[in-house]
């Protein structure tokens, strides 16, 4: 992550401008990109002191400073030759194991009274290299001297562009104690890589009004006691991945340059965007939704509808299940991994709360974490390996029956 | 009601339990959670919490504690007068605090003995890589029981565990209520707020802190107290010197540029100071960061920006030095040495000129406890570091210390130099400064005496 002292941000009163790179930027990029393609197979070290200093070309001092950092980061990802050294070395060294050389060479030194270059010069002869690549090849395996090496293809100056923006971006939501999110479709991810990274998700009430936008708040158990940057790196992965949502906006209180001030990033923002998420969260529910299609025609089966609020939380069904004539014949569906009775009971008083129309719960039978049947007169399908569509069909047909007989 | 763990921090449940007019909310600490509609508390407050409640007559029906085996059965260990002293003072004080003695002189040990007599699950908090490695072989030395470890690449809890902070950190939500002791080697660097939530964390009531480098009275002292306790015992080099801590000797070689370098130097020295008059000329006390900022903007700037890391860079190892150097490892060729230089980049120069072993944060942990050993055992005689050998890591009787260059300025210099005190037979450590003459170097090397002296005045 960049440090606090590279971000291009504007602060204005209480609120914090993050100066995001541009089609303006990407002049000085092109000049950044060529002066690092110079550098291929040299030294990495050479190149991050090139990069120390300034371009040849008038920059904005901290976007190039995070335009470095985020494509140096970029850059070393990309590994060299195990062991190799920097180019137009004798490649005879590529095949010597560095630490055993020091080990030896400096071994060697330590005991006797040759002088460094006498001793370089009968050690290179007898592995026959020259003196130059031994002393050369000394350190060719610590990090930074390996060789260059850019990313194939490299990045073009807009793609450097908004990889920088997203590490600045990122860098800032890294000093945020709690987020605000206004998220429509696509937020089961974001919740649930939330959760993964043991934050606390809500509901706030300025929402109740718009159940399909809803705004969460995000943040850490301990964010109640002060500014704490603790879950910084969890609210900042989120940031790419809501690159995925309908529409956002994102709002952080954040602490930089010695005081707290408000950043928002929101939908059309130049940022680089996470890999796009997997459609299904597993196998089981691919199938589910292949064999519904198949053996439900007049269904729509919407995967991961909008949430259901239910309290103070949300509720994020697996599947709708919509009839296409007649829309107000809807059944959730959800498919439950690990349970115990208890659990479902409870799963299904939140889904009473939430006041649905129909909720089925799909139950692996070889998945209980507890002795117990399941819950009596409860639409819940038991399933082993694979969710039966026609057994979830006629219980869709059972809920709906009322709904379907006044329609028609 | 039930006092949980929850991801490093306290919930007060089941309040409907508790007897009329208490209000939890009032106990200092407690916060209300609206997000979860309950009482919350950093982690750090179990016992106090508890026992505030017991006293007003609640009953407690549970509250974490660490559930793992005790470690027992440790091999004794002899400790020094001032080291008991240290180890009583900390006992009396209700086992929290901060001991506070020089490097080299066995802090390490002190908190082992702590560890051994304590008989709770130990969670042992290290700034480095290098040092998470060191502990754990330390404890093993004393004890046969599975030691954790979380940092390096290694995830596992044992009922003593060593951690790096950069990983207790990030795994303190889980970690937190497993430990009834927590050790905090360089406890300095706590207290400034930087990752001080790893101590609120932790439902340890017991704490025992170590450093050399105390930070002085201020917020960060007073933040070290109340996460670690206050200072308990304090011996500086001053204390020890001559029978626990070798006596040192302090030789300054002030060395001159070559004409050519000088030219090169002053000539670049010109250029950084034409940018930063114009700078000053705008900007009355204006900061580093700021001059950088609008440097950058001209072409001026930026040739006064490349002008000063170059000067630098010069200073950093010239000729002389580099000959100063050849000469100074020639005459202790016998003794141990250990090179402290500015950058790792002059560490590999130090290294293929003179063919002595670098150690940065490069090498790695195999190799650089395969060097140590050689070193330790005499098979390697000098050892050149920018900033790995700066902290905590046990370097036993290096005789002789070369300080090249360095450049974070007081406490780094204090733990360099504590890297040869540790005492021997007859044992003088000799420090060597090579200062370039006419350069910043001087003015810095000054300061960095001058607080070494004066904390060992006031030690005094």
């Amino acid at each position: 992550m960049l440090s606090e002292t590279d971000l291009p941000l504007r602060l204005i009163e209480e609120r914090a401008f993050i100066d995001f790179l541009g089609p303006q930027d990407e002049p000085w990029l092109r000049v950044l990109l060529a002066e690092m393609a110079r550098f291929e197979g040299r030294r990495r070290r050479e190149l991050a002191e090139r990069l120390s200093e300034p371009l040849p070309c008038e920059t904005p001092y901290f976007k190039r400073r995070a335009a470095t950092r985020a494509l140096l980061r970029l850059w070393r990802r990309e590994r060299g030759a195990n062991g190799s050294g920097p180019a137009g070395a004798d490649p005879a060294h590529t095949r010597l194991r560095p630490a055993e050389l020091r080990a030896e060479l400096f071994g060697a030194a330590a005991a006797g009274e040759t002088p460094a270059a006498s001793l370089v010069d009968e050690t290179a002869a007898r592995l026959g290299i020259a003196p130059a690549a031994l002393i050369e090849a000394l350190f060719a395996d610590l990090p930074g001297e390996r060789p260059v090496r850019a990313p194939d293809p490299p990045p073009t100056p807009a793609e450097a562009a908004l990889r920088t923006n997203l590490a600045i971006a990122q860098a800032v939501l890294m000093r945020a104690c709690r987020v605000e999110l206004r998220v429509e479709g696509g937020i089961r991810p974001i919740v649930r890589l939330a959760k993964l990274r043991g934050l606390l998700c809500t509901i706030t009430d300025g929402d109740l009004a718009e159940p399909a936008r809803p705004v969460l708040e995000i943040s850490g158990p301990f964010s109640l006691f002060r500014h704490t940057l603790l879950y910084g790196r969890a609210l900042a992965e989120l940031l790419p991945h809501l690159a995925w949502c309908a529409r956002f906006e994102l709002r952080a209180a954040c602490a930089v340059r010695g005081r707290i001030a408000t950043v928002s990033v929101e939908s059309g923002d130049p940022i680089f965007p996470a890999a796009p998420p997997t459609p299904f969260d597993s196998r089981l529910e691919e199938r589910f939704a292949a064999d519904m299609a198949r053996l439900a025609p007049d269904w729509d089966v919407i995967r991961e509808p909008e949430p259901v609020r239910a309290a103070a939380t949300l509720i994020f069904p697996d599947f709708l299940l919509r009839h296409r004539i007649h829309p107000e014949r809807r059944v959730l569906v959800e498919i439950v991994g690990f349970w115990t009775p208890q659990y479902l009971a409870t799963k299904l008083e939140k889904l009473r709360q939430a006041q649905l129309p129909a909720c089925i719960l799909c139950v692996d039978e070889d998945r209980a974490c507890a002795p117990g049947d399941l819950p009596a007169g409860m639409p819940v399908v038991a399933f082993r390996r694979r969710v039966d569509a026609a057994a979830v069909m006629r219980e869709v047909e059972r809920l709906t029956a009322t709904a379907g007989s006044k329609a028609a | 009601m039930r006092l949980v763990f929850d991801r490093g921090t306290l919930l007060l449940a089941d309040l409907a339990d508790l007897p009329a007019g208490i209000d939890v909310g009032k106990i200092a600490g407690v916060l209300w959670d609206a997000r979860i509609g309950g009482y919350r508390a950093p982690a750090r407050l179990c016992y106090a919490i508890a026992s505030e409640l017991r006293r007003r007559g609640v009953r407690i029906a549970a509250q974490p504690c660490p559930d793992l085996t005790p470690p027992s059965e440790f091999r004794p260990l002899e400790l020094r007068p001032y080291q008991d002293a240290a180890l009583a003072a900390w006992r009396q004080r209700g086992r929290r605090g901060l001991v506070v003695l020089p490097t080299g002189s066995g802090k390490t040990r002190i908190a082992l003995h702590a560890i051994a007599t304590t008989r709770t699950p130990c969670l042992c908090l290290v700034p480095t890589r290098a040092l998470l490695a060191q502990w754990t072989s330390a404890l093993a030395a004393i004890w046969d029981g599975p030691i954790g470890q979380f940092g390096d690449g290694a995830r596992a809890v044992g009922p003593v565990t060593v951690a790096t902070f950069a990983s207790a950190y990030h795994h303190m939500a889980s970690l937190g209520d497993k430990f009834g002791l927590l050790i905090v080697d360089e406890a300095h660097h706590f207290g400034q707020g930087t990752r001080d939530e790893t101590l609120e964390m932790s439902i340890a009531p017991l704490r025992l802190g170590l450093t050399a480098t105390p930070p002085a009275l201020g917020p960060a002292a007073r933040r070290l107290a109340t996460l670690v306790g206050p200072v308990v015992f304090e011996r500086t080099i001053g204390d020890l010197a001559g029978r626990y801590l070798a006596p040192l000797e302090r030789i300054t070689w002030r060395l001159t540029l070559d004409p050519d370098e000088r030219r090169e130097h002053d000539a670049l020295w010109e250029v950084y100071r034409q940018a930063r008059r114009a700078f000053e000329g705008n900007h009355l006390a204006g900061a580093w960061e700021d001059f950088l900022h609008q440097a950058a903007r001209t072409d001026e700037g930026r040739r006064g920006i490349a002008a000063w890391r170059r000067a630098r860079r010069i200073l950093a190892f010239p000729r002389r030095k580099r000959e100063a150097l050849a000469l100074l490892l020639g005459r202790h060729r016998a003794q141990r040495t250990l090179v402290f230089v500015a950058n790792n980049e002059t560490a590999y120069r130090v290294a293929r000129e003179h063919l002595i072993m670098p150690l940065t944060c490069d090498i790695g942990r195999g190799e650089r406890e395969r060097v140590l050993a050689r070193f330790r055992d005499g098979a390697l005689r000098a050892l050149v570091s920018a900033q790995v050998l700066n902290e905590g890591l046990d370097v036993p009787d290096a005789e002789v210390g070369i300080v090249v260059a360095g450049r974070l300025g007081e406490r780094e210099h204090v733990q360099r130099v504590g890297r040869l005190l540790r005492p021997g037979d007859g044992k003088r450590a000799l420090v060597y400064e090579l200062v370039v003459e006419q350069s910043s170097e001087v003015r810095q090397a000054e300061r960095r005496w001058e607080s070494f002296a004066i904390r060992n005045r006031s030690a005094a």
